[in-house]
């Protein structure tokens, strides 16, 4: 049986595709696009999934599209019915918005497809997200929470998932909370109001809080109280983005935290201004982990299941979920590698396989490497004819020679295998460099990634060695699988790995077994074997503001736009003619041509 | 005060908009949304630029394509840093007002085109096309900029530039076409004129539409409104609870 899973309209779209109750693909249209973050209806991924599988959009069995636009719909006309008569702006655009093509998604898929329209179905946004975290985890049974900003209605889920022993599985979600009383937005206004891009810089908030101290949790805790039943409710007195779409907080939000950042002005932690919104930062950050860890702890007595999966957004805070695991009860905390909406692709697939058709349950691969391949000898190809110096090398020898360019100080740019799905590189689609020098990292802010300098890099280690070098609690291997958690690095080893340790001592490992990237675990190896410590510094393959690459040519043209220093993908190494070569090379063709 | 080199003489079009372009420019705030604007589009054009880079076959065009959008990321990191820098001395803050954008429209944008897909000889018709317009217009900008030099100092700079985009792409277009280029230039002008005015349509359409809604808001809206407001008032904070059969059938769209 073959279900395609959808997910579209709100932040990155994805696609997904199931057969036989196993995922065969999926992908976010960003990288294949190569517009970040594209909303778009997913074409190009579906493309890709159905290729991926071999098969034709008749062999499709159903096309299950991750939310219910009419829910969606009625959300947004009654909030802009009860935000009368301060709505009117927002009204027309709203409705161009919904009416032009969102809320007709069952005869949008069924002719972009040419499937009918009784195979197209629909999943509830928190079910969506409910399934991706539990069908893809390796448990039989477990508490489940899903936060966000907004799907339908609800922002907010709790409930329990069940793989019964006959192969039968179970979703059963409890409660919701609804909007406009969402975490999500709460977390997403003051990302709004410190300057950054909402839906997308959120993880800056939580970088940005590393510098500062909570000590506006009183006010923060002024947005948002504790309703009796024991959900949240937010003060929309301080709130505006229930009413309009031009801005999330209103005037008496900044009589409360002062002035707003200044998107264009970079953020000067030496300045009390700049201190103040890092404090802003680790306020709502504080405020956002102990509500979460409250509804955890409820749900862990309620539930008294030892296992719990996370979905929605807000799973991608690292600090959060890590707070989870030492005080909400639970031992195993999973995290899907895309617990966003891009993920519900998968998630809606998998519920429409396992419950709407009842389908026995299936093991699955336990990794995020769904995407298209790379393929080294088209890299080899068009780097020849550009007259760069490549090598076609054995294994061995190209792990060897990679692990001499890291310990030398080289920048890396890794492609091997399948694109992750999900908006962390794990290790098919990195840059990757020595973690020892601040150098190091100023070096790779200022030439290659050009980021706040208040944001981290992340590390990659193997399994084997991380407890030596991070302090990594029982249940934290598995939240470091994703990168989903942040943990402290170990004091006697901060001076050797300066480049990936926060200000405040952490740092968001990625915990590597062998079996989920065995080309990157040798090579953490071999470079152990020289430098001693078999760690690297992993940042995602792109640069600023673009998707993470895809293709060999995406690499490619990358790596010659940047001070990447060699680049991998697959056997293939490439180094560039050297720079001032290239000056030369390009001022003399300018000239030529022109 | 150097006279434009011939290659980047603004358009009749141009030339006659001087004054509106003078007015345009005049004001810091303006200038700086302006200048904001335009860091984006040189960005998103370089994008596209860097797509069309990584899906030629012709190694050649792969290189100049790449030289190109290098030069439009680094407009973009340009016109961004100045803008920053008059945000900074002005200290009034950003303010949108009437930018007058389709009256001093920016440099690039390849008028929706797909970049996948498209023929070498198409993507270098409409390149040189949008680029000639961009050095038409720059050279404009850059003239009426006397009150403000840096500002000035960067469209000469990025003007440079323009002028090799202008010009390789057309020897270019010769190269990969070289019995019928002028009409695949022709083709491309025609595609531009006949984009412009879907997007002139649409805008209208956009514009009439907006003010139908407006009308039906304020006319047919407010009994319901008052019933949303009446029902928000009371609806309970907290916890609701999911009815166990709520999900049963996955046919509902709502
Ligand atoms: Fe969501
Ligand atoms: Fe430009
Ligand atoms: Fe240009």
């Amino acid at each position: 049986m073959n279900i395609l899973g959808i997910s579209a309209h709100y932040h990155d779209s994805a696609a997904a595709l199931i057969a036989d109750g196993v995922p065969v693909c999926a992908v976010q249209e960003e990288r294949l696009s190569r517009h970040k973050g594209d909303a778009g209806f997913p074409l190009l991924a579906i493309e890709t999934c159905l290729q991926q599988a071999g098969i034709e959009r008749e062999a499709l069995d159903a096309v299950v599209f991750y939310e219910r636009p009419m829910l969606k719909f009625d959300r947004v006309l009654t909030c802009t019915l009860r935000a009368f008569p301060e709505s009117w702006r927002t009204f027309p655009k709203a409705m161009k918005n919904l009416l032009g093509e969102k809320a007709w998604m069952r005869g949008i898929i069924s002719s972009h497809l040419g499937v009918p329209a009784r195979k197209v179905l629909f999943t509830e946004h928190h079910q969506s997200h409910a399934a991706t975290a539990f069908l893809t985890a390796p448990t039989r049974r477990a508490a489940i929470m899903t936060a966000d900003a907004v799907g339908e209605w609800a922002t907010f889920s709790v409930g329990e998932g069940e793989r019964g022993s006959n192969g039968t599985t179970k979703i059963r979600r409890f409660r919701e909370i609804r909007f406009p009383h969402s975490l999500g937005m709460l977390y997403s206004t003051f990302t709004a109001y410190l300057g950054f891009k909402v839906n997308e810089d959120e993880y800056k908030v939580m970088g940005l809080a590393g510098y500062g101290q909570p000590t506006l949790v009183e006010q923060v805790r002024k947005l948002i109280r504790r309703t009796p039943d024991g959900a949240f409710a937010l003060d929309l007195d301080y709130f505006e983005f229930h009413t309009t779409a031009e801005r999330s907080y209103s005037l008496r939000f900044v009589e409360l935290f002062g002035p707003p950042r200044n998107p264009y002005e970079p953020i000067d932690l030496d300045t009390a201004e700049g201190q103040r919104f890092a404090d802003c930062a680790a306020s709502v950050q504080r405020v956002l982990e102990d509500t979460l860890v409250d509804l955890a702890q409820t749900l862990h007595q309620e539930t008294g299941l030892t296992d719990l999966c996370l979905g929605g957004g807000v799973a991608l805070n690292g600090v959060a979920n890590v707070r989870l695991l030492a005080e909400s009860g639970f031992e195993r905390i999973f995290v899907p590698p895309a617990p966003g909406d891009a993920g519900c692709a998968i998630g809606a697939a998998l519920y429409c396989d396992r419950i709407h058709f009842g389908n026995p349950d299936r093991d699955l691969p336990d990794h995020p490497f769904w995407g298209p391949s790379v393929d080294g000898s088209e890299l080899a190809r068009i780097a020849q004819e550009d007259g760069h110096h490549i090598e076609k090398l054995s294994e061995n020898v190209l792990i060897d020679q990679i692990a001499g360019d890291l310990a030398a100080g080289r920048i890396v740019g890794w492609m091997e295998g399948a694109l992750e799905f999900g908006p962390r590189a794990l290790g098919h689609r990195s840059i990757l460099t020595a973690p020892h020098t601040t150098k190091m990292r100023d070096r790779l802010n200022r030439e290659i990634k050009y980021r706040e300098p208040f944001r981290p890099f992340a590390p990659v280690v193997p399994v084997e060695a991380a407890e030596r070098y991070f302090d990594i609690p029982p249940g934290g291997t598995r939240l470091a699988r994703f990168m989903s958690g942040v943990f402290p690095v170990r004091p006697e080893w901060k001076p050797q790995l300066q480049a990936i340790t926060h200000v405040d001592g952490t740092a968001r490992v990625q915990v590597l077994e062998p079996g989920m990237a065995p080309r990157l675990h040798a090579l953490l190896e071999a470079y152990g074997r020289r430098t001693g410590i078999p760690v690297l510094l992993n940042t995602s393959f792109n640069l600023a503001g673009e998707p993470i690459v895809n293709r060999a040519v995406e690499g490619y043209s990358t790596f010659l736009r940047s001070k990447i220093d060699i680049l991998v993908a697959g056997g293939t190494r490439v180094t560039k003619r050297t720079s001032a070569m290239d000056k030369t090379e390009a001022g003399r063709m300018k000239e030529e041509v022109a | 005060m150097d006279l434009p080199r011939p290659h980047e003489r603004p358009t009749a079009f141009d030339r006659m908009l001087t004054p509106v372009h003078r007015w345009i420019w005049s004001d810091t705030d303006r200038r700086v949304q302006k200048l904001l604007r335009f860091g984006e589009t040189e960005t998103d054009g370089g994008r596209d630029i860097l797509r069309a880079a990584e899906v030629t076959s012709d190694p050649l065009l792969r290189r100049l394509y790449l030289e190109h959008a290098i030069d439009e990321f680094r407009h973009g990191v340009l016109f961004r840093h100045r803008a920053a820098e008059l945000l900074r001395a002005s200290q009034t803050g950003s303010n949108t007002g009437f930018q007058g954008d389709w009256l001093a429209p920016g440099g690039h944008g390849l008028d929706d085109l797909q970049v996948d897909g498209e023929s070498d000889q198409n993507m270098l018709a409409f390149l040189h096309l949008s680029e000639k317009a961009a050095a038409s217009r720059f050279s404009v900008y850059r003239d009426v900029m006397q009150h403000d030099l840096p500002t000035r100092a960067i469209f000469e700079e990025i003007l440079h530039d323009e002028t090799f985009h202008m010009n390789y792409t057309l020897t270019q277009l010769a190269r990969v076409e070289p019995r019928l280029h002028k009409r695949h230039l022709w083709r491309a002008r025609l595609s531009r004129l006949w984009k412009s005015y879907l997007r002139l349509a649409t805008g209208i359409a956009a514009v009439l539409g907006s003010i139908l809604l407006t009308i039906q808001y304020f006319v047919l809206l407010p009994p319901f409104a008052w019933l949303a407001k009446r029902a928000a008032r009371r609806e309970h904070f907290g916890w609701t609870k999911v009815a166990p059969g709520r999900n049963d059938s996955l046919d509902r769209q709502y």
